[in-house]
C-alpha cells in the first residue's frame, strides 16, 4: 500500500534542509577565538545539529502515528484553511505597505476595516459602526503614540514626495 | 521592609496606581476570553511602555499579568471552555456547578481562591527572594548554564505532544537566539550585512508574530470565532461563608503549596500546577466520586494553585533571571527593553524595583479581587466580545508596536515574517514555549558556556566537576531524556506483547 506524506513528514524534510543551511551559514563564520572559549560557531552548530538530529528521529517515531492522531482532532488542515491564511498574510502586507506609503494613520483606518470585514466572516455587522470603530481606534492610537508618548509613527512617503504635510 | 514600605508606595502614586487598575482589569477581560490572555495584553502594551518610566510600565504589565490569570476561570465556569491553560481543570466542576445552578457561588469560589493563592504566594515570593539571590550570588558561570539548561530541559520534557518536536522547538530558540552581534567574540552572526539585525532578532516582533498574530490568523483559519450561550441564572451575591473556608482548608493550603512548587519549576506555570492540584485533591477526597459533576473542592484546589505559580514563577524571574512560565518570559523579555538584568544582582542594585515588582502584584491581586466581586453579575457580557473588533484591534496593535519598537518598518516585515512562522509552527505540532524559553535563555545558556570554559582552559568536564553544576546538568538531562525512554520503554512493551 502506498503510505501517503503527512505534515511530520513535511516538518521533518523542512528541519534537514534547514537544519544543512544552518551549518553552511555557520562554518562561514569567522573564528576568533577569546582564550580557550569555544568560538561563536559552536552554538549555531549545536542549534543545526539539533534540528537535524531531532527532525530524523521524529520522522522515523512521530511520523508513523501522525495520521492516527489526526483522526482524532477535529481540525482539518485544509483548502479552506490555507485560503484564509493567504488573505489575512496578503491584507497584512497590505497594511505594511501602506504604512510605508500612505502614513500610519489612513492605513490604520483602512486597515482596521478591511481586518473587520474579513474577520467578521459569515457574520452580518453594521458598516457604519466598523468604520466608526475603525477610525476612532486608528486615531486613538496615532496621536496617542506620536502626541501623548511622543513615539513617532511613520506619516507616507508619498506625501512626503507630493510635498503634502500629514498631521 | 523599609525598602518595600517604599516601592509600596510607588505602587501607590496616583498615576501607577490607576495604569496598575486599569491593566488589571483589561487582563482579567483578555484572560476571561477564550483564545486570549493576559500574555497576549502583555505583548500588546509593551510597546505602549517603551516612553514610559520603569515603575510605570512595570506597574501596567504586572497589572495585566495578575488580571490574565486571575480573570481565566470565567469563562472554564460560565461556558466550559477555560479562558487560558491555567484553568482548564476549573472547567471539571466549575461549569457542572452552573449547569447545576451554582453559578454564582463557583465564580465566588474563582474570585476568592485566586486571589489567596496570588496574595499568599506574592508575599512569601517577597520575603524569599534575598535569600534565593544571596545563594544565586555564589554560583559561577558553570551553575547558571546548568540552571538555564535545566529551565530549558524541564520545558521541553513538559510539553505537550512530541518530545522530539520539543526539542525542534528549543534547538530553533537557540538559533534565534545566535542571530546578531556575538556576545562573547563581537563576532556578527546571520545578520547578511542588515543593520536591523545587527542587535539580534527584536522580540517584540518575535512576541507579536509567533504569539499575537498566529493567534488572530489560525483562529480565523479554523473558523474559531463563535462562543455558546451563557445560561447561568442569577449571579448575584458573594455565596460563601465561613464554613466554606473550614470545610475546603486542606485542599486550599494543600494546592496552594503545589502551585508555589510548580510555579517555582521553570517552564511549568499555572496549567500545570491546577492539573495537578486538582488529581492530588480528587485524590485525597473522601468523595472523589463527585469530582467532574460540580464539586466545590474542584474549583478551590484548581484555582488557588493556579495563581499561586504567580508568586512562585517571579521568584525565580527576580532572583535568578529565569522565568517560572510562558509570560514572566515576556515580563523578562520586558525588563530587557527597560535595560535591566533579572537575577542575583538584580535584586542588590535595584531593590527599590524589585520590590516595587512584588507589591505590584499584590496590589493588583487585591484590587482585581474588589472588582470581581462587585462586578461578578456582568461576567457573561465578557464572553460576548465581537471576535472580529477585537483581532481587528489585535492585528493594528502588532504593526503599530512593531514599528514602535524600533522605529524602522524592517520590525514590520518581521512581525509578518514571524506570524507565518508562527502559523507554520502551530501547523507542525512544534510547541512554541519551547522556542520563547530557549530564546530568551538563549543568549545566556551561550555566554555562559563560553566563560566556563574560558575559565576552566577548554575543559568541558568543569560542568560537572562543581557539585552544584553537575546536579542541575543531571536533573535537566533526566527531564530531557525521561518522557523519551517511557516512550521507548512503552513501544518495546507493546510489541513484545504483541
Amino acid at each position: 500500500m502506498k503510505k501517503k506524506l503527512n505534515r511530520t513528514h513535511v516538518m521533518g524534510v523542512l528541519c534537514i534542509l534547514f537544519s544543512i543551511w544552518v551549518f553552511w551559514q555557520a562554518s562561514q563564520i569567522p573564528m576568533k577565538l577569546v582564550s580557550n572559549e569555544p568560538g561563536p560557531r559552536l552554538f549555531p552548530y549545536i542549534a543545526a545539529a539539533g534540528i537535524l538530529i531531532c527532525s530524523v528521529l521524529s520522522l522515523i517515531f512521530d511520523a508513523p502515528k501522525q495520521e492516527e492522531r489526526d483522526s482524532k482532532k477535529k481540525q482539518t488542515y485544509d483548502a479552506r484553511y490555507w485560503k484564509r491564511i493567504l488573505i489575512l498574510t496578503a491584507v497584512c502586507i497590505l497594511f505594511g505597505i501602506g504604512m510605508y506609503y500612505i502614513g500610519f494613520w489612513i492605513t490604520g483606518m483602512i486597515g482596521v476595516f478591511a481586518f473587520t470585514m474579513l474577520l467578521k466572516d459569515q457574520k452580518k455587522i453594521n458598516i457604519v459602526a466598523a468604520v466608526v470603530f475603525s477610525a476612532v481606534l486608528a486615531s486613538v492610537c496615532y496621536f496617542g503614540f506620536t502626541r501623548g508618548f511622543n513615539i513617532p509613527l511613520p506619516k507616507g512617503e508619498l506625501w512626503s514626495a507630493l510635498g503634502i504635510k500629514m498631521l | 521592609m523599609a525598602t518595600y514600605l517604599s516601592s509600596l508606595m510607588i505602587v501607590l502614586q496616583p498615576v501607577n496606581l490607576i495604569a496598575l487598575y486599569l491593566c488589571s482589569i483589561i487582563g482579567c477581560i483578555l484572560g476571561a476570553i477564550p483564545g486570549l490572555a493576559g500574555g497576549l495584553g502583555i505583548t500588546l502594551i509593551l510597546p505602549l511602555t517603551f516612553a514610559m518610566s520603569t515603575d510605570l510600565s512595570f506597574a501596567m504589565l504586572l497589572g495585566m499579568y495578575v488580571g490574565g490569570v486571575s480573570g481565566s476561570f470565567i469563562s472554564s465556569v460560565l461556558i466550559g471552555i477555560p479562558g487560558s491553560a491555567s484553568s482548564i481543570a476549573t472547567c471539571f466542576d466549575g461549569y457542572p456547578m452552573t449547569k447545576r445552578g451554582k453559578a454564582a457561588k463557583a465564580l465566588s469560589i474563582g474570585i476568592t481562591a485566586s486571589f489567596m493563592g496570588t496574595a499568599l504566594s506574592v508575599l512569601i515570593a517577597t520575603f524569599a527572594s534575598k535569600a534565593l539571590a544571596n545563594i544565586a550570588l555564589a554560583l559561577g558561570p558553570w551553575e547558571y548554564f546548568s540552571l538555564c539548561f535545566m529551565a530549558v530541559s524541564m520545558v521541553i520534557g513538559m510539553s505537550n505532544g512530541s518530545v522530539f518536536k520539543g526539542l525542534i522547538g528549543a534547538f530553533l530558540g537557540v538559533f534565534l537566539a545566535t542571530i546578531g552581534t556575538d556576545s562573547v567574540s563581537n563576532q556578527m552572526r546571520f545578520t547578511f550585512g542588515n543593520y536591523n539585525l545587527f542587535a539580534g532578532v527584536n522580540v517584540v516582533c518575535l512576541l507579536m508574530g509567533t504569539f499575537a498574530l498566529q493567534l488572530v490568523a489560525t483562529s480565523y483559519a479554523k473558523g474559531e470565532q463563535e462562543m455558546p450561550e451563557v445560561e447561568a441564572g442569577s449571579l448575584g451575591g458573594f455565596g460563601l461563608t465561613v464554613m466554606d473556608f473550614v470545610k475546603n482548608g486542606k485542599t486550599i493550603v494543600t494546592s496552594f503549596l503545589i502551585g508555589l512548587g510548580i510555579g517555582f519549576l521553570p517552564g511549568m506555570g499555572g496549567g500545570v500546577a491546577s492539573m495537578i492540584s486538582y488529581g492530588q485533591a480528587k485524590k485525597s477526597s473522601s468523595h472523589p466520586e463527585t469530582f467532574g459533576t460540580g464539586d466545590e473542592e474542584g474549583v478551590w484546589a484548581s484555582e488557588a494553585s493556579n495563581n499561586a505559580s504567580i508568586g512562585g514563577a517571579l521568584l525565580p524571574m527576580i532572583s535568578l533571571g529565569i522565568p517560572g512560565d510562558g509570560t514572566t518570559v515576556m515580563l523578562l523579555s520586558a525588563m530587557t527593553i527597560h535595560g535591566l538584568q533579572a537575577g542575583p544582582m538584580f535584586i542588590t542594585q535595584h531593590a527599590d524595583l524589585a520590590y516595587m515588582i512584588f507589591a505590584a502584584v499584590l496590589v493588583a491581586a487585591i484590587l482585581v479581587f474588589i472588582t470581581e466581586i462587585f462586578t461578578k453579575r456582568w461576567f457573561p457580557l465578557l464572553l460576548k466580545a465581537p471576535y472580529h473588533y477585537l483581532y481587528s484591534a489585535i492585528l493594528m496593535l502588532c504593526f503599530l508596536g512593531a514599528f514602535a519598537s524600533t522605529t524602522s518598518m524592517f520590525s514590520v516585515g518581521m512581525v509578518i515574517f514571524f506570524g507565518l512562522f508562527g502559523v507554520l509552527m502551530d501547523y507542525f505540532e512544534i510547541p512554541m514555549n519551547c522556542l520563547m524559553l530557549s530564546y530568551i535563555l538563549g543568549t545566556n545558556l551561550e555566554t555562559y558556556f563560553r566563560r566556563g570554559m574560558s575559565y576552566a582552559m577548554g575543559d568541558a568536564t568543569s560542568f560537572f566537576k562543581r557539585p552544584v553544576s553537575c546536579i542541575l546538568l543531571l536533573i535537566g538531562i533526566y527531564s530531557l531524556l525521561a518522557p523519551a525512554v517511557k516512550f521507548m520503554i512503552k513501544k518495546m512493551r507493546a510489541s513484545k506483547a504483541a
